[in-house]
């Protein structure tokens, strides 16, 4: 191993960090143009949905001036209603269809925004390296690729719809003050306080929601502390205790709630006041200056009509500052998640693993003087050397939280070490290919995930056309066939969370027969019994030794009789290997060795016959 | 009109279930009876109002402008003005009475169900799931104050101004009413087939909303396998199509919407061209007046509006309708365990006798069949055997978590089915596998065991148990805040305060369930002192996982099957030579 390092040395903590930088995204000064990067892939059917927006705002506009021409020739004057009549069921028609086009583009553009985002989001978490995973809490990453994605949508949704209500103002004004413009001057003063009002209202209101929101999560915590809890309340009859805390919450949610209301009860009616104001004056300055002859029954009726169209775009426009502002918000958040750039990843220029069935067996794992901590100061190997010849099994055997599951992280590179190497064929994983590497080494972890789809697709998940006949074999290798056959639909029952529930030694069965199709060249069964009812940890033992049998092998157990599969056991202690040897040499030699089996025994039946097993083996 | 509420098709109430529902929540809301009545007035007020605003500009045309009478339009502004006040002003009050009436109501509803929640046994946990009870407690309740706050009052209000504005519309032109109604029925069938559409819509919707979070949260819980087998790229193949699926999704709810907000607006115009076109001939026969044919264009809008109102909250009071009965239904839950009329106390102290217990959890197999066993006073016990044998299920009905189905447990010859549930808590009492913590300060999750317990009664627990330094070394010391479940606190800890509730009980019988994880060395000596300090004097059952604490105990109780296979003490049954002896010899080899 001593040949090799000098080598390799020089640039490997480098490499990777450099190959990292290379391929992250080209850093972005904030979360709006992250938004503008997604619009503009969309700017042909935002565009339509504006252009669209337009023509209905034209066609708006020209009803009640159709309107006020038919009462003032048609009604008063000549007969021509038949026409006027259908010049506006037609602007309708217009109308109508214009308002559905912008409404389908400008939600359709805008969950489509929300789509591509939540894509671009989930597809980074997916290459982000474990350290990011181990800090980012999976209810934080959901909200951003749900309610904070959600607040963007809110906010391109009213970008087209916006623009179109922009023109309607602008439009309105301009007739208003063209057909009388003392009389629109009047009616149209009360109507910024509209756009004011609902702006200063959003705000508030979205404080007083989000406390209403924070309250409600508080009862919620009382009563899920409660349900769950529910054991410990019955046993010291702790009802009244539990009820009263949830009084106080529930009083809280009443007193918030209230408070919204009253702030909604200050802005709702005024919202209905002001143009109505503007009624009013129309109505009795308008009235006045038509006795005086200077404005037509027809205009008075127009300016009503338009009074009242302007009142939606007002307060969508002042809606709209607030969204842009809680937009804004959840962009950044969404930005900082995209802008982590993974830690881990290929080399630029990686090397190749040797094949199989040329020349040396492949599969040699080493460690040489690793040093690692997830917390660097705090070191949970503190120098650790290790080989497994190919085709040969080795167990690690160590307290809990002894690092054992530690040094197969840091073989499948999901951390890299601090100094030391780890060596897959002679090749620092640093220096590989991340896919390679990973397909080269199979893992079944302590906990089994199953994915909500078929059987099939869970045991072919690394190989995923992977046919039939080979899932099959797998799964027989795995001793999994029986009792998948066995399912309702077979291998086409659907399991996880959703789905078919399997037990423990079933889910178990599951993940090493996932392992086996992905034949990789070190297999690493991580407490793969740990889980497991102890009755039936014999099948998956059995499973265990078949799989084994001429792979290289790493196995991490507790329970002495799984690791006697081993050739030969590694005991890992105080961020070392403290002793090497084959089951009878340690139990013969290691006191600690004797200590750390027995502190898994437990009187349980089968565990017991374990331990015999065990003694059995030697 | 976007992520609106939907309610499912088995969620729909007939006729008969939204009367019952209707009634009870009337009956329940009766002591806001008051401010109900006031909002109920307010509503009405502020409806009257906004109706006689056509009216009065109508009058101002026709007896102001038409005859050029300046007093008569002078008077109608006069009246605008003041009815419009007077609609903010009954706008206000309607709100405020509205939300204190509705979150009044929100608050009992929560307590109630909460209360009787509490008082279920745990057999009525085990049949319901967590999730499901929580949500009923939270999500259900929350959606309904949502309709209170925006949808219900609309509801109300929306069918009043579509009666009110019909009466109108009526009164000032029966002929003008009928042009109305010739565009009125389109908006209508529109609105009944958008309803459910967008019901359907939205259920959609939801589904594919809850189906690809669970895509995104098993991308984000199973990062490590999926990077494991370097399955990423089939990862984000599989998120893209949930993710596509509710983009699907969304766009079929938007057409729903799309066409009709379209048909609306066009409805909208068609019926004022209409109203021009043929109330311009009317006015020319004579038959209607211009002020008529201007304040029916204004009534169009009042007209209209409710209808499109109606249509869509309609699924939201559905829903809650739906959510209201599902409360209810918990409310009528009657609790199993409950105290017995003429309920008396235990004896300080006695034997814990359980006889021929037979019992099976909800729907499943005999957890325990015919199983006698008496724990003296001060007698402690190690249940053993193998993992689901019964073992646990014998402890629990010792401490009365659930009543046997035959057969029956006394305490100092008093069967616990009549004893005062108070006095039960205080002779018997569990400490679970696990040490759960609620949110709170450590002082706080002691005095769960005993809620009027003194600080210094919280502390003497502690020192009973030798765990007071532990925890006064705390920066906070016993006030040290917990946080979610105790994250702040190791495993070990968690056990401690479990016991010092234990202690601070001070009970004759302590059943404890065994950890079967391990915790450090260090705490492992810690919690294994306290428990040998709080097990004295007491009579014990303990459920035990380790050999230790099996070698501890006065007898051994060996539970295999349902059964209860043989009762001695270690020598006794080692002797006989039977499942003990097998278990005992095998593990002892190391």
């Amino acid at each position: 191993m001593s040949t090799a390092a000098p080598q390799v040395d020089p640039d490997a903590p480098s490499g990777s960090a450099a190959a990292a930088e290379e391929r992250a995204a080209p850093e972005r000064t904030s979360g709006w143009s992250l938004l503008w990067a997604t619009l503009s892939r969309q700017r042909v059917a935002l565009g339509a949905a504006v252009g669209v927006g337009l023509v209905w705002t034209a066609a708006k506009v020209t009803i009640p001036q159709l309107t006020k021409a038919a009462i003032d020739r048609a009604i008063a004057r000549d007969g021509s209603l038949a026409t006027w009549t259908a010049i506006i069921a037609s602007a309708g028609v217009v109308t109508g269809l214009f308002t559905a086009t912008r409404r389908y583009l400008a939600f359709r553009e805008s969950r489509l925004t929300e789509t591509l985002m939540r894509e671009e989001l989930h597809a980074h978490v997916q290459r982000l390296h474990a350290r990011f995973h181990d800090l980012a809490q999976t209810g934080q990453l959901m909200s951003r690729a749900s309610s904070d994605l959600n607040q963007v949508q809110q906010f391109v949704v009213m970008i087209p719809i916006t623009l179109s209500n922009i023109a309607q103002i602008l439009a309105v004004a301009v007739v208003l003050f063209l057909s009388d413009p003392v009389l629109a001057a009047v009616a149209l003063l009360p109507l910024p306080f509209i756009n004011v009002a609902s702006r200063r209202f959003t705000r508030r209101i979205h404080s007083a929601v989000m406390q209403v929101q924070a309250e409600q999560a508080q009862l919620a915590a009382v009563v899920e502390e409660s349900v769950s809890g529910i054991r410990v309340i019955k046993g010291f009859g702790a009802e009244r205790v539990q009820y009263d805390k949830l009084a106080r919450e529930a009083e809280d949610i009443r007193t918030v709630s209230l408070r919204a209301a009253r702030i909604r009860s200050g802005f709702l009616p005024a919202i209905d006041l002001l143009p109505s104001a503007g009624l009013v004056a129309v109505l009795g300055l308008g009235g006045h200056r038509v006795l005086a002859g200077r404005l037509s029954v027809g205009d008075l009726v127009a300016f009503n009509v338009y009074l009242t169209m302007l009142v939606w775009p007002l307060r969508n426009i002042g809606m709209l500052v607030a969204l842009g502002q809680r937009a804004a918000a959840a962009l950044e958040r969404v930005r900082e998640v995209l802008d982590t750039v993974p830690a881990i990843a290929s080399p630029a220029v990686p090397r190749a693993l040797p094949r199989p069935g040329v020349g040396a067996p492949v599969g040699r794992v080493e460690l040489a003087r690793v040093r690692f901590g997830y917390d660097p100061t705090r070191p949970v190997l503190r120098d650790v050397s290790l080989v497994v010849e190919p085709g040969t099994s080795l167990a690690i055997v160590g307290a809990t939280a002894s690092g054992k599951s530690t040094i197969v992280r840091l073989l499948l590179r999901f951390y890299d070490v601090d100094s030391g190497h780890v060596r897959l064929d002679g090749i620092d994983v640093r220096h590989l290919d991340l896919a390679e590497l990973r397909r080269a080494v199979g893992v079944v972890f302590e906990e089994t995930l199953l994915f909500h789809d078929t059987v099939r697709a869970n045991v072919a998940f690394a190989v995923p056309d992977a046919p039939d006949d080979v899932v099959e074999r797998a799964a027989r290798l795995a001793g999994a066939h029986d009792f998948i056959v066995g399912l309702p639909q077979g291998y086409d029952t659907v399991v996880g969370e959703r789905g078919y529930s399997l037990s423990g030694g079933q889910r178990q069965r599951i993940a090493i027969a996932r392992a086996i199709v992905a034949d990789p060249r070190v297999l690493v069964l991580d407490d793969a019994t740990s889980a497991v009812d102890p009755t039936k940890e014999l099948e998956i033992r059995e499973a265990m030794r078949t799989v084994m049998t001429g792979r290289t092998t790493i196995v991490i157990a507790h329970r002495p009789a799984t690791v006697a599969l081993a050739d030969r056991i590694a005991l890992l202690d105080g961020g070392v290997i403290a002793d090497v040897g084959t089951h009878d040499e340690l139990v013969s030699r290691s006191e600690r060795y004797r200590e750390v089996l027995a502190a898994s025994a437990v009187p349980d039946g089968s565990d017991a016959s374990d331990a015999t097993d065990a003694a059995g083996v030697g | 009109m976007w992520g609106g509420a939907a309610v499912a098709p088995e969620d729909r109430l007939d006729a008969a279930q939204t009367r019952a529902v209707l009634g009870r929540t009337l009956r329940m809301a009766r002591p806001y009876a008051r401010t109900g009545a006031a909002a109920f007035a307010c509503v009405l007020a502020t409806t009257a109002c906004s109706l006689a605003g056509p009216v009065l500009v109508r009058h101002g045309i026709d007896a102001g402008i038409r005859v050029r009478d300046a007093g008569a339009l002078n008077a109608a502004v006069a009246g605008y003005v003041l009815v419009t006040l007077a609609a903010y002003a009954s706008g206000r009050l309607q709100h405020l009475y509205l939300n204190r009436t509705g979150e009044g109501f929100l608050r009992d509803l929560r307590l109630r169900v909460f209360r009787r929640l509490q008082a279920q046994s745990l057999a009525y946990y085990d049949r319901n799931k967590a999730g499901v009870l929580v949500s009923r407690m939270t999500a259900d309740v929350e959606s309904m104050g949502e309709l209170i706050q925006w949808g219900l009052l609309q509801f109300v209000a929306s069918g009043i101004l579509l009666v009110g504005s019909f009466a109108v519309a009526v009164t000032l032109s029966w002929q003008l009413t009928l042009v109305v109604l010739l565009v009125f029925p389109v908006l209508v069938a529109a609105s009944v087939k958008f309803q459910r559409d967008s019901n359907v819509a939205y259920l959609r919707v939801r589904e594919r909303v809850g189906q690809n979070l669970s895509t995104l949260q098993e991308g984000i819980t199973a990062v490590r396998v999926i990077q494991a087998y370097a399955q990423e790229a089939a990862q984000v193949a599989r998120f893209r199509r949930t993710n596509r699926a509710l983009f699907d999704a969304h766009v079929g709810s938007i057409r729903v919407s799309t066409w009709y907000f379209g048909l609306v607006e066009l409805a909208g115009v068609l019926a004022t061209a209409l109203i021009v076109g043929l109330g311009g001939w009317l006015v020319h026969r004579g038959d209607v007046s211009i002020g008529t044919v201007v304040a029916f264009v204004l009534l169009v809008a009042s007209l209209f509006e409710p209808v499109q109102q109606l249509s869509q909250l309609y699924n939201s009071v559905q829903s809650a309708a739906a959510a209201l009965r599902k409360l209810f239904a918990i409310l009528d839950a009657e609790p199993e365990i409950d105290e017995a009329p003429g309920a008396i106390d235990l004896p300080a102290r006695g034997a814990l006798e359980v006889r021929g217990a037979t019992f099976a959890y909800a729907g499943g197999p005999p957890a325990l069949i015919d199983v006698s066993i008496t724990v003296a006073d001060g007698e402690r016990v190690a249940l053993v055997g193998p993992t689901g044998a019964g073992k646990s299920t014998l402890a629990k009905l010792m401490a009365r978590l659930y009543d046997p189905g035959e057969g029956v447990v006394t305490f100092g010859g008093v069967d616990l089915r009549h004893a005062t549930l108070g006095s039960l808590r205080e002779r018997i009492v569990v400490v679970p596998q696990e040490g759960f913590l609620f949110d709170g300060s450590i002082r706080d999750n002691v005095r769960i065991a005993r809620a009027e317990a003194t600080d210094a009664e919280v502390a003497e627990a502690f020192a009973r148990i030798g765990a007071l330094e532990h925890f006064e070394d705390l920066p906070d010391g016993l006030d040290t805040q917990v946080h979610e479940r105790g994250s702040r606190l190791s495993a070990g800890e968690r056990q401690l305060v479990a016991l010092a509730r234990a202690a601070l009980v001070d009970p004759a019988v302590l059943v404890l369930d065994e950890a079967t994880s391990n915790l450090d060395p260090g705490t492992e000596a810690e919690v294994e002192r306290a428990l040998e300090r709080l097990m004295n004097g007491r009579s014990v059952v303990v459920v035990a996982h380790r050999l230790s604490t099996v070698r501890r105990a006065d007898r051994i109780a060996v539970v295999h099957g349902a059964h209860l296979a043989e009762v001695g003490t270690h020598d006794e049954l080692l002797a006989r030579g039977g499942r003990y002896a097998a278990l005992s010899t095998s593990v002892g080899t190391p």
